[in-house]
């Protein structure tokens, strides 16, 4: 773990209060009725947490990317699924610091400011690893914009007050034909479809988008037409961390929970010995290896460094960490694991591999940018990072 | 109490065929036997009238040397004896020359009053050996029976039509072949499984059939048998006035051959 | 050396194929979803023969051997694991009557099991990480005509719907480590059956704690001698190892093809993604892993089968899993991408289900120091 200033270890600490009282005594239970925990938002408001990326000038809190990272990681100890809407919904908002003008910033950050969320409507079911195949499309009619299409798998869809949609403008030109837009909640023709059930993270709302001639006004494009991939690239480097920092908590609190499990088993000491606490070591290694690896990546990016490798590495390393320590941990709790909460802690860490970019899609990332050409100066600079 | 035979083909398992993208011809290697599906279909019935009103079910098979591998399988499902003959012939055999194998066998093991098979085989569903073995055997043929009853010697049979079905009494003995939806097959119990073992099985040596080497040669030759596969041309026609695109689609049908 | 299954084997392992086809598939979702014990599969799973498949033919089973048994296992699990974790637990009850028990109670319980008629469980204590006795731990006392039961057995798998019970109790306070078993019908008076704990998968198999609160059983109710329990634990744990190994293998490879197929016909970046070495990648490392599982279970399986040694083997073939199994369905849901983790598609289920057949009663170090035991 970084060395935190003062600030961030409060920040660390009032979050983990707040986990504390609100999300982990509540978790089960959303986790057992699959639904959607809107509590979480009221209890939210007061402290504006889901506005924590949110610049200053417009109401938020404008932590820092390290600062963020210590939030949702704490989120993520407590409940991936509740960490699932804050981590979505800054995702579903990261789009307008990339690419929004100040008056769709105004716009768009004030009913986050509220105590609102937002949703990121990339994905269609011809279009998941495939990101740019999707068939959405945004007709330019005078000075609006019709959208016409369906998204899945979309993350707070069922409750966010903004959306950006990502959809096609241009069908000749692939990849450069796709342009992003605000979509605000009540549009006409915009609605929620099917509520999907899920593995783990089950209190966080998946749903369906329908678009059916939804008419936006053209103030509503992000940036440029044909932008839309670029924008939703840029956003995923900064949303990845914030996944990854969800997986890290959820890999400790299985890490923790092992530890008070195998206390209370064995009051005096780790019995029966060796086997066991180098299982604990190793988890240990894992799990600190993927918070720094995590922090770095957010150092680099508060340092104005890039930091799209960085970002891919420590989402695919949490993801794979938590995966596995969740299923140790299982293991070493046996039938008490598989009939607890413990349980769950492993349903929820499968999702860590797959959304905002499979790790699959993140070892291309990282692949492309270990082959490419060596730069020809500043090489060296770059490896002192 | 009818004393039944049933003839199956042991086949090769359709779905573990695959298809060599190269020259589209068929990859067996790894394909495993099974009993032709109405030929289960055929032993299924013969069981369970025997079971309903006693009697006996035999079965006959006549293949290359894989069929000693059928012979469990068709003693699990309720035949008491199986009879095989396994003859290299039985490669090319065509339905000529299969029902000319079998009415020799049958005329050897003595007279049935049900002679059952599956209206076709699984892999070449030819539908012939059934009508083809009850003319060389001079006897009434009732085919494409989807329900069947045996009173005495009185068969009853209800036949599957285009239009509609009809029901056939014909006194025996008498081959019926017998569609898929007759029955259900059972899934045999472990305890028929087991049986299976002690009952006994009896080979037929091709050679003590006393037929003429006319008799074993096929009338019709498969030269190839080839796999078909799908595949999508992904061609998209849309121009703006259909019979533009009508136009385009019906020169595109010409140059890949159709006309 | 033959690895392939015999004819028979083969027949009966089709037959087991056929019937979680036509039984098994049309119930397993509806079963994951309710959790409610599945009457009507074990009537038809008695009448098939596979409730008496590893018992004596003279003891009314069908007297196949242990080979036959993992394979149906294998082939049933692939539909639902829920089902054969009912039929593993009645069969490490059914399997101790029939070895120790004693003409009684052999005559009471084993074509009752058989027929499906009454439900076995077998309660280990399992408290924690060993197979050993905790502070929870059932102790009989003697008495004049037999013995009083007093304490809990947690995790009771088919815990509920079980007629009777083989459980493990300590005897004798000075030598705790000395269990004897016991054949406790459900009915005693004082058997008290905990409320039905969730599990995360394999739901449709009934886990709950059973407290014996003063129990009261004959000295008939002693199981094979008295302090032969540990023995019998032991032996049937090591059976039962085996028994869910193929449970794993049997989830892990419908897991695989599932994968598979949905990766022959998801098209993406313009191919079906089965056509991408990462995905060829995750699919070939797991059917690796259930192949390499399935024969070192069915060669642990064939040793049981000869009367030949096999604990250590048993105990290869568990670790192996516990280190690989549920990678196998971590990374077929990988491959499944989203859809791999949406329960309306079977892999989320799979995985739940092989959480449970492979990673538990896998002590942290208990089948490693077997295998050690054996070398070292």
């Amino acid at each position: 773990m970084s060395l935190l200033t003062a600030e961030q270890q409060e920040i660390k600490k009032t979050t983990r209060e707040f986990v504390a009282k609100n999300i982990i005594p509540n978790a089960a239970e959303y986790d057992k009725k699959g639904e959607f925990h809107a509590f979480l938002l009221d209890a939210a408001r007061e402290s504006k947490i889901f506005a924590m990326a949110v610049p200053k000038e417009y109401g938020g809190l404008e932590y820092s990317a390290l600062t963020q990272g210590l939030v949702l990681e704490e989120w993520g100890y407590g409940c991936a699924g509740m960490g699932t809407t804050l981590a979505a919904s800054i995702l579903g908002m990261d789009p307008l610091l990339v690419a929004g003008n100040e008056e769709q910033r105004q716009r768009y950050f004030d009913p986050i400011v509220k105590g609102g969320i937002a949703a990121f409507g990339l994905t269609e079911p011809a279009a998941g690893s495939d990101a740019a195949g999707g068939k959405t499309t945004a007709v330019r009619s005078g000075d609006e914009y019709v959208l016409n299409g369906s998204k899945c798998f979309i993350t707070n869809g069922g409750y966010a007050s903004v959306y950006i949609i990502l959809a096609k403008t241009d069908p000749t030109k692939g990849v450069k034909g796709i342009s992003a837009f605000i979509v605000e909640r009540g549009r006409p023709g915009f609605t929620v479809g099917t509520v999907d059930h899920k593995l783990g993270i089950r209190s966080s709302n998946t749903v369906e988008l329908l678009l059916k001639d939804v008419h936006i006004p053209a103030s509503n494009l992000l940036g440029k037409e044909g932008e839309g991939m670029k924008i939703a690239m840029m956003t995923l480097d900064i949303a990845r961390p914030a996944i990854a920092a969800l997986a890290v908590g959820i890999a400790q609190r299985a890490l923790d929970e092992c530890v008070k499990y195998l206390q209370k088993r064995f009051p005096d000491k780790l019995q029966p010995g060796q086997t066991l606490q180098f299982k604990l070591a190793d988890m240990q290694i894992q799990v600190e290896a993927a918070r720094d690896t995590l922090h770095h990546t957010l150092q680099l990016r508060d340092s104005g460094a890039p930091f799209s490798e960085e970002s891919a590495i420590s989402k695919a390393l949490c993801g794979d960490v938590a995966m596995a320590i969740t299923t140790q941990a299982v293991s070493l709790m046996g039938s008490y694991g598989y009939t607890s909460e413990i349980a769950k802690l492993m349903r929820d860490a499968k999702i860590m591999q797959i959304y905002e970019g499979t790790n699959q899609i993140q070892r291309l990332v990282i692949s492309r940018a270990v082959l490419a050409p060596a730069p020809a100066a500043g090489a060296a600079q770059k490896a002192g990072k | 109490m009818p004393k039944c035979l049933v003839c199956y083909k042991w086949t090769l398992d359709e779905k573990d065929i695959k298809i060599k993208p190269a020259d589209s011809s068929l990859d067996t290697a790894r394909a495993k036997g099974k009993i032709s599906d109405f030929d289960r279909n055929a032993i299924e019935e013969a069981a369970l009238l025997v079971e309903k009103q006693g009697g006996a079910v035999h079965a006959l098979t006549y293949g290359t040397s894989a069929v000693k591998q059928s012979l469990k399988d068709v003693l699990s499902r309720g035949p008491e004896k199986v009879y095989w003959i396994a003859d290299a012939s039985a490669d090319a055999a065509d339905a000529c020359v299969t029902a000319n194998v079998l009415a020799a066998a049958i005329r050897k093991l003595g007279s049935y009053d049900l002679i059952l098979c599956g209206e076709g085989s699984s892999d070449v569903f030819n539908r012939q050996t059934a009508v083809r073995l009850a003319a060389l055997l001079s006897l009434p043929c009732v085919t494409y029976v989807e329900k069947l009853s045996i009173e005495g010697d009185t068969v009853k049979a209800t036949r599957k039509l285009d239009e509609g079905s009809e029901v056939a009494t014909v006194k025996g003995p008498v081959v019926v072949s017998v569609l898929g939806q007759i029955n259900k097959p059972r899934i045999p119990s472990l305890k028929q499984v087991l049986a299976a073992s002690k009952k006994p099985n009896e080979e037929i040596k091709i050679t003590d059939l006393g037929l003429k080497p006319e008799s074993l040669q096929p009338k019709s030759v498969h030269r190839s048998v080839k796999g078909f596969v799908t595949k999508r041309k992904n061609i998209i026609y849309k121009e703006s006035s259909a019979a533009t695109n009508v136009a385009k689609l019906t020169s595109s049908l010409a140059a890949e051959g159709l006309r | 050396m033959n690895f392939q299954l015999t004819e028979e084997q083969q027949l009966i392992e089709q037959s087991a194929r056929d019937f979680a086809k036509e039984f098994l598939d049309p119930i397993a979702v509806q079963l994951d979803y309710t959790g409610e014990f599945p009457k009507a599969v074990i009537a038809e799973l008695a009448n098939h023969d596979f409730l008496g498949l590893h018992l004596p033919a003279e003891a009314g089973g069908a007297g196949a051997g242990f080979v036959s048994y993992v394979a149906v296992i294998e082939s049933l699990s692939r539909s639902s694991a829920a089902v054969t974790s009912i039929i593993n637990n009645q069969a490490m009850a059914s399997y101790a009557i029939q070895t120790w028990g004693s003409d009684a109670q052999k005559k009471q319980y084993v074509r009752a099991f058989i027929k499906g008629e009454t439900i076995g469980a077998f309660a280990v204590c399992e408290n924690g990480p060993t197979t050993g006795i905790g502070p929870d731990a059932l102790n009989a006392t003697k008495t004049e005509d037999g013995y009083v039961l007093k304490g809990t057995k947690a995790y009771v798998r088919n815990a509920g719907e079980a007629g009777v019970y083989v459980v493990f109790a300590v005897t004798d306070a000075a030598d705790p480590n000395a269990l004897t078993a016991f054949v406790v019908d459900a009915s005693a008076a004082g058997l008290k059956v905990g409320p039905r704990l969730n599990t995360m998968g394999l739901k449709g198999c009934p886990v709950a704690h059973v407290v014996f609160d003063d129990v009261k059983v004959p000295e008939t109710a002693v199981l094979g001698s008295l302090k032969a329990g540990r023995e019998i634990a032991t032996r049937v744990l090591a059976l039962a190892s085996v028994a869910e190994a193929a449970q794993t293998v049997g989830i892990g490879q419908a897991a695989v093809e599932h994968a598979a197929a949905y990766a022959k016909q998801r098209v993406q970046f313009g191919k079906p993604i089965a056509t991408l070495q990462a995905i060829q990648t995750l699919l070939a490392e797991a059917a690796t892993d259930c192949y390499l599982a399935r024969l070192a279970l069915r060669a642990a399986a064939q040793l049981v089968e000869d009367g030949k040694p096999f604990e250590a083997e048993a105990a290869i073939v568990k670790s192996f899993l516990a280190r690989l199994g549920s990678k196998i369905l971590v990374d077929s849901c990988q491959v499944e991408g989203g859809m791999g983790f949406s329960e309306s598609m079977p892999l989320p289920r799979l995985f739940r289900d092989i959480a449970g057949t492979t990673l538990l009663d896998s002590p942290a170090d208990f089948p490693d120091y077997a295998i050690a035991a054996s070398i070292a």
